[in-house]
């Protein structure tokens, strides 16, 4: 966690980049987060850096009421983007890194462990659990209906079938499917899925379905719901 | 849809009874009837008397310029958001983005009815956008995200999902 240092247009960046989805440093509402992180910076970042700007006028405006926001100031190294080195006052210089370095690739001894890279370690599985127990977070699901044309009327269907349904994907379900006559003997595949938005697209899906090229002729989307 | 979210704007406002809305004209203005008899017509009229029934005047701003401020994005949620076509939409958010570049909230520092009704009216934009449109609009996104976890506001709407690691590299900087 952390920003990097706040003093270099390093630090900013990332606070920037960190700030360009967010209104706060933690949450929804001013916290001593936004202080901490308030407090550190030696100045209103420059106009360039819109989102720090933006967030750092708004927590001007707050100066009064300082003492009475929720939460607890915890060290500036914990707020951030996840996986940023912590690089606030306090960590070891580069050259001791790179000792350490030296020394794990000879198979440290257990005392010889400096603290500072078990603390990193520690807040990085910190970050990392807490990112994990967030995730039951709403997944954006669609339910798609997927029109698949054969070549024929003598195409085998179940064939057919068999191949879409093999098309297997993180975030797919296949569901339900029919088959539904479009005249001279051709009967269309109709066939349901159910996808997290994230994922899977229609485009990956229309690649992997034509790819079967001996038996798809064409594919459409024939409706589209977002759950 | 005016009449449910006259709903949810009481219930975000705390008032105790809730109060039967009609509608009038084929683009179903809302109506509130009023004990001595006269009536309030339009959205706009009905919700500004609702926020200073439940004293909460604060809502509508509190220097005289960001009262404007929230007068002029309530005007705007009525004339240019509700009942907008598609191309008027990208017009509409890329406005909005930009307007949002450097304020947390539509009016001043603080929640104004102005952010309560443009989240109203716009969450079926959004709802519908992609994700890749959704870093586009970058600040409407982070605004919206915003409102829609205050506490009170989302009522009768689903939440709708921002995509927190950015899958696209940033374009505006």
């Amino acid at each position: 966690m952390g920003f990097g240092d706040l003093k270099t247009p390093a630090g900013l960046k990332v606070l920037n980049d960190f700030l360009a989805d967010k209104s706060y440093i933690e949450g929804y509402v001013p916290s001593q987060a936004d202080i901490v992180v308030f407090d550190a910076l030696s100045g209103a970042p420059s106009a360039d850096l819109c989102h720090a700007l933006r967030w750092y006028n708004h927590i001007k405006s707050y100066q009064k009421e300082k003492a009475s926001l929720p939460g607890v100031k915890k060290p500036l190294g914990q707020y951030g983007p996840a996986g940023m080195e912590d690089t606030t006052v306090g960590v070891p210089a580069v050259k001791d890194e790179e000792e350490d370095d030296d020394i794990d690739l000879f198979g440290s001894d257990e005392e010889e462990e400096d603290e500072e890279t078990k603390r990193i370690k520690e807040e990085r599985l910190a970050a990392y659990n807490a990112k994990k127990s967030k995730k039951p977070a709403l997944i954006a699901k669609s339910s798609i209906l997927l029109d698949v044309k054969p070549w024929d009327d003598e195409t085998d269907m179940t064939k057919l079938e068999q191949c879409v349904r093999s098309i297997q994907m993180d975030g797919l379900v296949w569901g339900q499917s029919k088959l539904v006559p479009v005249g001279y003997g051709i009967k269309k595949l109709q066939i349901a899925c159910v996808v997290e938005d994230d994922k899977v697209g229609t485009d990956q899906l229309e690649e992997l379905i034509t790819a079967f090229e001996d038996y798809v002729q064409s594919m459409d989307v024939a409706a589209f719901n977002k759950i | 849809m005016a009449l449910k979210e006259l709903s949810s704007l009481e219930k975000c406002l705390g008032l105790k009874k809730p109060n039967k809305y009609s509608t009038q004209g084929e683009k179903k203005v809302p109506v509130l009837q009023n004990n001595q008899g006269s009536a309030l017509v339009g959205l706009v009229t009905i919700a500004s008397h609702l926020v200073c029934e439940a004293q909460r005047t604060e809502l509508l701003g509190d220097s005289a310029e960001q009262r404007a401020v929230v007068q002029q994005w309530l005007e705007y949620r009525v004339t240019r958001l509700d009942g907008c076509s598609k191309d008027e939409v990208k017009v509409i958010l890329k406005e909005l983005n930009q307007y949002l570049e450097d304020k947390v909230y539509m009016a001043g520092n603080c929640f104004t009815l102005a952010d309560a009704l443009m989240y109203y009216g716009i969450h079926h934009i959004v709802m519908e956008l992609a994700v890749e449109e959704k870093e586009r609009y970058l600040n409407v996104t982070r605004w919206f995200d915003h409102i829609q976890h205050y506490p009170g506001v989302r009522h009768h709407l689903p939440p709708v999902v921002v995509l927190r690691n950015r899958v696209y590299p940033s374009s505006q900087h």
